[in-house]
């Protein structure tokens, strides 16, 4: 039972530390033990949760309420402050859309590097670059310089690698929303198609998508699970609260 | 266990390491019509440069040296040291330069060190390779032991991957520690044996320079590639021994705070 565990996400708390001073962060760093230079902001607040293999996790919340920091925690880039993150499986993150690209070097050249950050061999990147240039639909300019490319392209060619991964976890922050129609159906379709063999974890704002694919839904509200199950009740209640805090605005 | 960590984890991103490294060694004569020529022309300006100066604007004094030995003295030293100032220039930087690696796609951080070091190292190659045809165009020779200088040239890298280790974990939390490097490394250079050897020294003042290791390579490789000798082995364990403790604390104190370092760049 325990072995259908992907991520297990148990008491997770970040506190990022806020310094009115530049320098302050190396001194607490060689100081820290003796003395406090910062102010703590506690991001995230015992969240624990599990995904089995194969869910489909949708996670919302609004905008500061900690989703891309337990997005970020839970591919490793970042550290919990309390609490731990175990992950069995690869993953592909997709969080911000080519943030890694250079613009200096052709599209095929930063496909074989995000490759290799998702943990190809290099002859299995070079196998999947045609596959990864039909995906991404550029066309030519995948031998052209990324400073050329158009907002849309970079995501195009960055969503393509990394659904070339062969990732066991597939974890989207919002990346769908990027690219034209075409593409965002094509992005869908993949979601769905990888939905039957791996996991996902996907933060969305748009509702109604995330009803249709979740199995079930984290609502994370001020750094706290606030509800973590079925998608319908807690999607119509999330919709309640914000559209309840919205309205005094409009009217 | 803990000895051979840091070489487990850049074999685990070998296939990362190695793409980047060849972006890296691939974009920087890009643009440029010669390419990889300069790569070879600068050192070899830079060699021809010191045999005109220390042939016709500043004879050498001394008798039982040939005007190309010395100036292949002098090219092996700077050869060293300007890999040594190029990493410590860069070093405190790197993670800076990186940041969008580091806080938005799961980068191994520890891997730009691996990254840096080779690319210059590559450099340092090259200029190697131009030292020892001019050796062996001018003394029509070249001593055995040049075969040995993998063994010293090693036990260097991982000085190298060790201090900017230690240079790119503090860099992130100050911008300090670049200003520091360049206030120092022009210092240093004068207490390095690149323009002068150690028996030219008064030798009350010897022992104090052999403190420097990075001055202690330039002896050593000199030996093996300019003098056929062998180097004083006591120095050259005392340096390999100094060398792979500077490597592994180099490590261990860049992750000790790598996962601050994700949250201050």
């Amino acid at each position: 039972m325990s072995s259908d565990v992907v991520i297990s996400c148990r008491n997770v708390g970040k506190a990022f530390q806020l310094y009115s001073h530049y320098n302050d962060q190396l001194k607490q760093a060689l100081l820290g033990f003796w003395k406090k230079f910062y102010h703590q902001h506690w991001v995230l607040n015992d969240v624990s949760f599990e995904v089995r293999k194969g869910e489909r996790i949708g996670i919302v919340g609004r905008n500061g309420a900690g989703k891309t920091t337990l997005l970020q925690i839970i591919c490793g880039i970042t550290t919990p402050t309390t609490g731990s993150v175990e992950v069995h499986g690869r993953i592909a993150p997709i969080l911000a859309l080519g943030a890694g690209f250079d613009g200096s070097l052709t599209g095929r050249e930063n496909a074989r590097i995000g490759g290799a950050i998702l943990g190809l061999k290099r002859n299995e990147v070079e196998r999947r670059l045609p596959a990864i240039a039909e995906f991404a639909g550029i066309g030519p300019f995948l031998d052209q310089q990324v400073k050329y490319y158009s907002t849309g392209m970079v995501s195009r060619l960055a969503f393509a690698v990394c659904a070339h991964a062969d990732a066991d976890i597939l974890i989207i922050d919002e990346a769908l929303a990027v690219g034209d129609e075409a593409f965002q159906a094509k992005c869908e379709r993949y979601v769905e198609e990888f939905a039957r063999h791996g996991t996902i974890l996907m933060v969305s704002h748009s509702l109604d998508y995330l009803r249709g694919i979740s199995d079930k839904v984290v609502w994370i509200d001020g750094g706290k699970v606030r509800a973590f199950g079925a998608p319908e009740p807690i999607i119509a209640e999330y919709r309640a609260a914000i559209l309840s805090e919205a309205a005094p605005v409009g009217a | 266990m803990y000895f051979v960590v840091p070489f487990e984890r850049a074999w685990h991103h070998r296939e990362l390491i190695r793409a980047v490294v060849r972006r890296e060694l691939k974009s920087r004569f890009r643009g440029s019509l010669l390419g990889w020529v300069w790569a070879i022309a600068a050192p070899l300006a830079m060699l021809i440069a010191y045999t005109f100066v220390f042939s016709v604007a500043l004879p050498v004094q001394s008798q039982n040296i040939s005007i190309t030995e010395y100036a292949g003295n002098i090219f092996c030293g700077l050869i060293v040291f300007n890999l040594f100032s190029e990493l410590a220039y860069r070093a405190p930087m790197l993670l800076h330069e990186h940041s969008s690696f580091v806080k938005k796609s799961i980068f191994p951080s520890e891997a730009i060190a691996w990254i840096a070091s080779i690319r210059a190292f590559v450099y340092a190659g090259i200029s190697f390779v131009v030292l020892i045809v001019f050796r062996l165009v001018t003394a029509h020779w070249l001593p055995v032991t040049i075969l040995l200088s993998p063994l010293v040239i090693l036990p260097f890298a991982l000085l190298m991957l060790g201090i900017v280790w230690f240079l790119m974990g503090l860099g992130a939390f100050t911008k300090d520690v670049a200003h520091l490097m360049i206030s120092i490394v022009p210092i240093m250079m004068f207490a390095t044996p690149i323009f002068y050897t150690l028996d030219q020294i008064p030798p009350e003042f010897v022992p104090w320079l052999k403190l420097n290791v990075v001055g202690d390579y330039i002896e050593m490789l000199r030996a093996l590639v300019m003098h056929g000798q062998l180097p004083n082995l006591v120095m050259y364990f005392v340096c390999l021994i100094v060398s792979y403790v500077v490597f592994l604390l180099g490590y261990a104190f860049f992750m000790r705070y790598k996962s601050v370092i994700v949250d201050v760049i």
